[in-house]
């Protein structure tokens, strides 16, 4: 059982932070980014190639670096453009790594993967020890990040970028640059599902590009949706009871002596989908919306009645 | 050799037309593009397969079932999802369309599994033609999009739903008032992009085989096109995809068989960054 909850809990460490990323881009800045899972998986491959000689803190500096970079590169290419074409665009990239991935295998082991990833500290601590060290190493992880999301959604930075969400033609008119602003967010949230990559790689030690499908992306989706758009704490608890209810299942196959693996597998993403479906129809804010900030909050006079 | 080639990009454009086109008369009504194209051809595909392989009819017979029940099921999730938050923002639309992308294509894969399946046709020998070779199966699908196209042209500038299919998308408060009731057109719209695509889905799986990936495999692709011809233009949708074909056959003389998919993906880069509003249509820049 306590295997099973510490699984569990560097399972919802690694989608939380995908899902802070994809916050942080598309809750707080208003960009959507259908292409989640394209940065952790190449978080994932940079530190996967580069843990063994770099020691792992650079290996995971060096995967937020590669999938910020990444995230530049695109967000500089297509942030000018509507949401819609956005959207494809991102999922294009998306599904465009994982070709990559599987083809370049020169680099990148194809369809085998890379085997062997060293973890951090696994010198230091006895092995015995390591299935407990792993969940507090992923939920410091998610704690840090949170933190450090926090305050920057708190800070100037975090206030243009709102604006700059909420209406681009006004931000710009105030002197904010909207692309720059736009960028950094969009680099921003890339880093961070870059880390998330480097802590996929080191839980299962072991990566290949099947194990970077579009779910990931849909369970970041969700997670979004069901904590509520721009809300790092609605995230966290949105990730947890995604990833708990999606775990959940597997008692099902107990329950049902009828459904296969692959029948487990389908009636997971399709339940992702009607969940996706039901949030959007009925609880469209999620559970926990961005506090709304009134003219009220700062002048008690203002007749302003919303 | 390039003129096989060309021959063979135009058929696999010709295969890309009919979910390009299903796409693009969706976003002219509704206004989002639908990111369940891929899973509803995969759907209209499996449909006709249990009509034609379980139950035994003829390919023909068995693809006009496939298209009811998936005209069916497009209907009914216009209704129960996409008429409830049309005027929530299309980004919300695209959500809840991959929403119910993953919801049918696991569908499809909790009933029947990941092994590929076939329809029951007769394998045919190739035609041979001033050194060219091109399967039956090329032939029925050029054929068939080629007769689709031109019914669907017909259906949209020669009739009266064609008529008020082009004022909703033209501007639907103007066709409220003319009396053409948005809710009526939007399932009529569904219903037709589901029966493209089940058609799509029938000539891919002859082409290759029926899994529950198939139309995602076209997605971008499909998406390539639509843009490349401008959201929104069914004209435009249909030379985009012959476009697509052919500079994907044209790559593989280049580039390795298995990355013909970046070219689409680049295409969609290169466009939007030079000419946003496609070859025929709409724009694509915010401010």
């Amino acid at each position: 059982m306590i295997v099973y909850l510490s699984t569990l809990a560097v399972l919802v460490s690694i989608a939380a932070l995908v899902g802070l990323g994809l916050n942080f881009q598309w809750g707080v800045a208003g960009l959507v980014n259908f292409g989640v899972v394209g940065f952790v998986a190449l978080g994932a491959y940079a530190t996967a190639l580069t843990v063994s000689s770099l020691g792992w803190v650079l290996a995971m500096g060096l995967a937020a670096v590669v999938s910020a970079a990444a995230s530049t590169i695109l967000a500089f290419l297509s942030v000018r453009l509507e949401e819609d074409y956005l959207a494809i665009v991102t999922i294009g990239f998306g599904e465009i790594i994982n070709i990559l991935l599987l083809n370049e295998d020169w680099l990148t082991g194809g369809a085998l993967g890379i085997a062997n990833i060293p973890r951090p500290l696994a010198s230091v601590i006895p092995a015995a020890q390591y299935d407990n060290f792993l969940p507090l190493f992923a939920i410091g992880l998610v704690a840090a990040t949170f933190l450090v999301l926090e305050m920057l959604v708190r800070s100037p930075l975090g206030r243009a970028l709102r604006a700059v969400r909420d209406d681009p033609t006004v931000a710009s008119a105030l002197g904010k640059p909207v692309l720059v602003l736009r960028i950094k967010a969009f680099a921003i949230g890339g880093a961070v599902m870059g880390v998330a990559g480097s802590l996929h790689a080191f839980y299962l030690t072991y990566i290949d590009p099947s194990q970077f499908t579009s779910i990931i992306t849909a369970y970041a989706f969700m997670a979004v949706i069901l904590g509520g758009r721009g809300s790092n704490l609605g995230l966290l608890i949105g990730s947890c009871t995604i990833i708990s209810l999606i775990e959940a299942t597997r008692f099902l196959k107990d329950a049902l002596n009828i459904v296969d693996g692959v029948q487990l597998f389908a009636l997971r993403l399709g339940l992702v989908g009607v969940g996706i479906i039901l949030l959007l129809l009925l609880r469209p804010q999620g559970l926990f919306p961005e506090p709304r900030k009134h003219v009220r909050d700062f002048f008690e006079d203002s007749r302003e009645s919303n | 050799m390039l003129g096989q080639v060309i021959v063979n990009g135009l058929v696999t454009g010709l295969l890309l037309a009919l979910p390009s086109l299903a796409l693009t008369i969706v976003f002219g009504i509704l206004k989002f593009p639908n990111f369940a194209v891929g899973s509803t051809l995969t759907f209209g595909a499996y449909g006709t397969w249990v009509a034609n392989h379980l139950m035994g009819m003829p390919l023909i017979a068995a693809a006009v079932v496939g298209s009811l029940v998936t005209a069916g099921m497009a209907i009914l999730s216009d209704k129960l999802i996409f008429e409830r938050l049309r005027d929530s923002g299309s980004i919300t639309l695209l959500v809840a369309s991959l929403g119910l992308s993953l919801v049918l294509e696991n569908i499809c894969r909790f009933s029947f599994g990941n092994a590929t399946r076939d329809f029951d046709i007769d394998i045919a020998r190739p035609l041979r033609w001033h050194g060219l070779r091109i399967n039956h199966e090329q032939m029925t699908t050029a054929i068939t999009v080629i007769i689709c196209v031109v019914v669907v042209q017909i259906l949209l500038h020669a009739s009266p739903l064609g008529r008020a299919m082009r004022a909703t998308a033209d501007n639907p408060a103007l066709a409220a008032v003319r009396g053409i009731e948005r809710n009526t057109i939007s399932h009529i719209t569904w219903a037709l992009a589901a029966v493209l695509l089940t058609i799509s889905g029938v000539l891919a799986g002859m082409d290759r085989a029926i899994d529950p990936l198939l139309g995602w495999s076209y997605q971008i692709p499909v998406f390539a096109a639509a843009i490349l011809g401008g959201l929104g233009s069914p004209i435009g949708a249909v030379v985009g995809a012959l476009v697509i074909g052919v500079a994907e056959e044209l790559s593989t003389l280049v580039l390795p068989t298995n990355d013909r998919q970046i070219v689409s993906f680049a295409v969609i880069l290169v466009l939007l960054l030079v000419r946003t509003q496609g070859l025929f249509g709409a724009r694509a820049v915010r401010k």
